[in-house]
């Protein structure tokens, strides 16, 4: 005879009946229970019941007390059985009259999960299909940003990028298919400030005899202009001027300005431009190359350990170049609070004159006017500066290892002017190779 | 023949081929049924098998699913697709749910002669597939043309489910075409595509492929070739047709002239979102009915339903995406 | 047959109780019937017993139901049928599938839902079909099988069968829409449908009084043009003989039938619900007019039924519940993928 542990569990009296109460124990533990005997009494929201036991053995143990509330199904007692008691003499059970047919599967598919594809700076829309077909083609975030969008609102629609990979494929310009980018932006150059406009009308007797009007009219030069006059002639005089120019793909840059457009301007109150990236990247190849921030006194080199960033500005009244003081403790975004700060004041006359002191190097951005290449002057005592051409999107070669594709890009040529007392061709050319690196490799997460 | 005349004579070869098949309905004998689809049968096949029953759908819904468990192939009839209501507890609790419960298979046909644009009002123009569209158990089918009516109602007698069978009315003397002679089937669980194309697919049925291929001509003289699914069955949808088409074109359209919230459309629309979402261009589109009874007088019956332009407008929406 | 006492009053009685025996005898019932009906009544009320017992152990989930009280008429009904009849129950008459031939063992699986009982878990109590002993369980919704019923007396027309359908509605279910379509088919098509009122007194906590104005539910037979009749629920000879004229009838070709059969449904709605509002008095009166108490007397006073024999039936009960129980204790769960198959036929 073996013995087996019978679990008795709180019954479930009614279909939504989640618990029962042990009202009263018919059996404690020791006592011998027969089969459907009373075991306990329990009582539940919808009717009070008498609970027979399951088998025919002894108690063994009540896990709860009477008047505790216990949940249906949980165990709430425990009988030894005298095991064999039940087995019956004849034979096995067997299996029921009518076997149940065999049912036929029903398949359930769970549908794949797409490929997770990173967010585009931009922030414009390509649909699953379009970034499916890119990825295939295995054209790259960056890349599928330049392709032109023929669907709704400028987006890339199917046709758009199935025609680009077929062009790609033939190494064909890409097609212009229905541009929708605006022209070049002839109509958005800047007008230069009027200079002559404030200038003092003058009437000086040799001078007025030699330069009669109608046909001559005389002007006085302000003091601003006659400094600038004289300054540019003394550079020139002084500094033996050699040009380095460098292509730069300003793609990456233009990118990142988009992207952060928005949220830059709510934070800081003022517009997002190409500058602050440029002097980001002139502080740090300035501070890799000392001899360019320097300035030469006879035999003698004065290095400069800090960088004094001038940015030309074109005021009402001539060329200004305030100084952004100490550029190379400035992270990003003092760059840009900085020429933001300068601009502003410049163009409302509230430039102190230490504003103006202190410059170790000059950028120079004659872009705004729609100039592709420049050959600035350099700003005495400096030995270099900095000139940035109009930002505009090109076609060029890229993957040129790979067999080369041509792609758009938003293109600019810097121009570094140097005095080649001490700056050679070399050290001017990797100097200005160093800031176009960085303006291509523009870490985004500078920004905020 | 007419797609009248095909149900009529899809009906007549499988009551000729199976002595099993009976017909139970109201006025479906002498007076040959309401629309005359089983006009002349009682002469051919005796009281014995074309039934004029008493006025009561739960009543020929539950006798004709007591006949099919008893081993009989009956098909009733639904005067108008309207009165299925009376009968919805019969069809959704007992037939639907015979089979699983019970191994024993159900092989009953209920036709439904459905659908607006005749001015029949709210009472006598409804498409009731949605409600049964959400009962596992049933399978539901509406034929477009007339090859289909016939080869349909010959697959739904043969079927040993409960089979909705669901006939248009407007399409009954409007649509005519040359069927064969022979004896075929058209399968259930199978759509057909009614036209190719390549920028746009739309998933539809019975009215709807007729929009959808006017709709069709006219935007491929803009350019747009349209790609026209025929459901034919709505359950088990053939899931594989739609996917395969959308996977090709990128974009998709769903036209039923059922209302539109909770029309089956809606199903359509979340398995292509769900399994094709890779391969769309453009989000889903779908043309239906408005989501109100259905009008009587016949300015507000065409305002709410759709039509071609209703649907040429939206493949042009989809075209310019 | 000798007569132990000379009372007027009992030689009236059992003068009487002979004559029903002797009008059965002649009628068509031999002893072994007789006793037949008394195992398979016994056999009903034990089954249920352990069932409601069962379902307090916990082993019974959702619910159950017992025709305590009614075994007299789901009994005395469906002995009238044939092999070849059908018959469509309702969820108090466990009786009727016994006379049909179903196993203890196939009820108590299907009971507790198990892979290997004939709905397989996906219905329970007795929600299940039997083709091969043409049983059709019902469903929940009372009255909605009586137009199925139809349906299939109406092949069985039509195939010009011999064959009768039997089906059974409650004093409540009786007011559902469903049971008046169906007899208003069978009615005038005279179809072999026969319809079992059981008219125990309640539906679920609903009194008769609440439900219809009319003394006879039979009287409704009368609307439809068809043989009605009310007979005493509780006499199992008397519900047999009625039955048997109903199922002639309509194997005759003369129509359907209504048979009301009054009883008292001694326990609660279901399981879990105690019938706390049915007056105690009532069910004591009840109680007096046992269906299987009754009988039992007759047999005994005939001499039919002795001690011994009624002692070695009820062994044999118990052992086929007990077997039963163990076969069903063994008996797995249907695996969980199952509810995931057999959708639709092929």
């Amino acid at each position: 005879m073996f013995m087996a542990k019978i679990e008795v569990v709180m019954p479930q009296l009614g279909e939504s009946l989640t618990e029962g109460t042990i009202v009263k124990w018919h059996k404690k533990p020791g006592d011998k229970v027969r089969r459907d005997e009373t075991l306990l009494e329990i009582s539940t929201d919808k009717v009070d019941s008498e609970i027979p036991s399951p088998v025919s053995g002894v108690v063994t143990r009540l896990l709860f007390d009477e008047q505790k509330t216990v949940a249906v199904r949980t165990v709430i007692a425990e009988i030894e059985t005298e095991g064999s008691e039940t087995v019956l003499a004849s034979a096995p059970p067997e299996a029921p009259s009518v076997s149940p047919p065999a049912i036929k599967p029903f398949t359930f598919t769970r549908p794949p999960s797409p490929p997770r594809v990173p967010a585009p700076p931009s922030g414009r829309f390509y649909s699953p299909l379009v970034l499916n077909i890119a990825r295939e083609g295995g054209i790259s975030m960056p890349e599928l940003e330049q392709i032109p969008g023929s669907g709704e609102g400028g987006r890339v629609s199917k046709k758009d990028i199935l025609a680009y990979v077929e062009a790609r494929k033939k190494g064909a310009p890409t097609p212009g298919a229905a541009p929708s980018v605006a022209p070049a932006a002839a109509s958005t150059i800047p007008s230069a400030p009027r200079i002559e406009a404030g200038l003092r009308h003058i009437d000086s007797g040799e001078l007025t005899k030699k330069y009669p009007p109608p046909q001559y009219e005389i002007l006085q030069m302000s003091n601003l202009l006659q400094k600038m006059s004289e300054h540019m002639v003394r550079s020139v005089h002084t500094s033996p001027h050699v040009q380095a120019v460098h292509e730069c793909d300003m793609s990456k840059v233009d990118a990142i300005r988009r992207n952060h457009a928005d949220g830059f301007e709510k934070r800081e109150g003022f517009k997002l431009t190409f500058m602050p990236f440029i002097c980001d990247a002139a502080v740090k190849a300035l501070q890799q190359f000392p001899l360019v921030n320097s300035s030469i006194e006879g035999d003698k080199i004065i290095l400069k350990k800090f960088v004094g960033l001038g940015i030309a500005v074109a005021s009402e009244n001539g060329l200004i170049v305030p100084v952004i003081k100490n550029a190379e403790e400035k992270n990003f975004v003092g760059l840009a609070r900085t020429v933001n700060d300068l601009a502003t004041r410049t163009r409302s006359k509230r430039l102190l004159p230490t504003d103006i002191e202190g410059g170790t190097f000059t950028v120079t951005n004659y872009g705004v006017f729609g100039t592709m290449v420049g050959i600035p002057i350099i700003n005495q005592p400096q030995v270099a500066i900095l000139g940035i051409g109009v930002v505009k999107k090109r076609p060029v070669v890229i993957n040129a290892s790979e067999g080369g594709a041509i792609a758009i890009r938003s293109i600019a040529y810097l121009t570094l002017s140097f005095d080649h007392r001490i700056v050679d061709g070399a050290l001017g050319g990797s100097f200005l190779a160093t800031i176009v690196k960085h303006l291509e490799n523009f870490d985004e997460n500078q920004i905020v | 023949m007419t797609y009248l005349e095909a149900i009529s004579e899809g009906l007549r070869e499988e009551m000729r081929r199976d002595t099993s098949v009976i017909l139970l309905g109201e006025d479906i004998g002498t007076y040959g049924g309401a629309f005359k689809v089983t006009k002349g049968f009682i002469e051919e096949f005796g009281e014995g098998r074309v039934i004029d029953t008493v006025l009561g759908e739960a009543a020929i819904i539950g006798a004709a699913t007591g006949a099919a468990i008893a081993g009989m192939r009956p098909v009733a009839e639904m005067q108008f697709a309207d009165f299925v209501t009376n009968g919805f507890n019969q069809l959704v609790n007992v037939s639907a749910k015979y089979y699983y419960r019970n191994f024993i298979p159900v092989p009953m046909v209920v036709r439904l002669p459905s659908g607006g644009g005749m001015h029949g009002g709210p009472f006598h123009s409804t498409n009731p597939e949605a409600w049964f569209f959400h009962v596992p158990g049933l399978k539901l089918v509406a034929p477009s043309t007339p090859y289909d009516a016939k080869g349909l109602i010959k697959a739904a007698v043969r079927d040993p489910n409960p089979v909705l069978y669901f006939e248009h009315k407007y399409l009954y003397r409007h649509l005519k075409s040359e069927i064969p002679d022979e004896d075929f089937i058209v399968p259930i669980g199978k759509a057909d595509i009614k036209r190719e194309g390549n920028e746009i697919t739309v998933v539809t049925y019975s009215t709807g492929v007729h929009w959808a291929l006017d709709a069709a001509v006219a935007m491929e003289k803009e350019g747009v070739t349209v790609e026209v699914v025929d459901l034919r069955t709505l359950l088990p949808l053939d899931k594989e047709a739609i996917l395969n088409s959308v996977k090709k074109t990128g974009k998709a359209l769903i036209v039923h002239e059922d209302t539109l919230t909770g029309g089956i459309g809606a199903e359509i629309a979340a398995l292509i979102s769900e399994r094709a979402f890779q391969h769309l261009d453009a989000p889903i589109k779908r043309v239906a009915s408005m989501d109100t009874p259905v009008p009587y007088a016949p300015t507000l019956e065409k305002y709410f339903l759709p039509n071609t332009e209703k649907v040429l407008m939206a493949l042009r929406e989809l075209a310019a995406y | 047959m000798a007569r132990t006492s000379t009372d007027n009053k009992t030689v009236r009685s059992r003068a009487k109780a002979q004559q029903q025996t002797r009008t059965h005898l002649d009628g068509g019932l031999s002893k072994e019937d007789l006793l037949k009906l008394y195992y398979v009544m016994r056999l009903t009320r034990e089954f249920e017993d352990t069932i409601l017992r069962l379902y307090q152990q916990g082993k019974i989930v959702g619910s159950a139901y017992s025709g305590n009280g009614n075994e007299a008429t789901s009994v005395g009904t469906a002995y009238a049928l044939e092999k070849h009849d059908y018959l469509f129950p309702l969820h108090r008459d466990m009786g009727a599938h016994f006379v049909k031939g179903q196993g203890v063992r196939n009820l108590m699986l299907q009971h507790l839902g198990r892979g290997n009982s004939l709905a397989r878990g996906r219905d329970g109590t007795g929600h299940y079909s039997d083709p091969s002993l043409r049983i059709y369980g019902n469903i929940s919704h009372l009255g909605a099988m009586v137009p199925v019923a139809t349906g299939v007396a109406l092949a069985c027309k039509l195939r010009r069968e011999k064959s009768v359908v039997m089906t059974y509605i409650g004093d409540g279910g009786a007011n559902v829409g469903e049971v008046h379509e169906g007899l208003a088919m069978a009615s005038v098509m005279r179809l072999p449908l026969i319809l079992i009122i059981e008219n125990n007194q309640y539906a679920y906590s609903t009194p008769i009084f609440k439900q219809i104005l009319v003394e006879k539910l039979s009287d409704r037979a009368i609307g439809y043009g068809i043989h009605g009749i009310t007979v005493d629920g509780t006499d199992v000879l008397e519900v047999l003989r009625v039955s048997r004229e109903a199922v002639d009838r309509a194997r005759r070709g003369e129509g359907p039938s209504i048979i009301e059969s009054v009883t008292m449904r001694m326990h609660g709605h279901a399981a879990h619900d105690n019938a706390w509002y049915v007056p105690t008095k009532l069910l004591e009166e009840w109680k007096k007019k046992d269906p299987i108490g009754r009988f039992e007397k007759l047999l005994v006073s005939e001499g039919l039924l002795t001690n011994q024999k009624r002692e070695s039936m009820l062994k044999d009960i118990e052992a086929q519940i007990e077997e039963a129980l163990l076969l069903t204790e063994s008996s797995p769960d249907p695996p969980g993928e199952e509810a995931a198959q057999g959708l639709y036929g092929e």
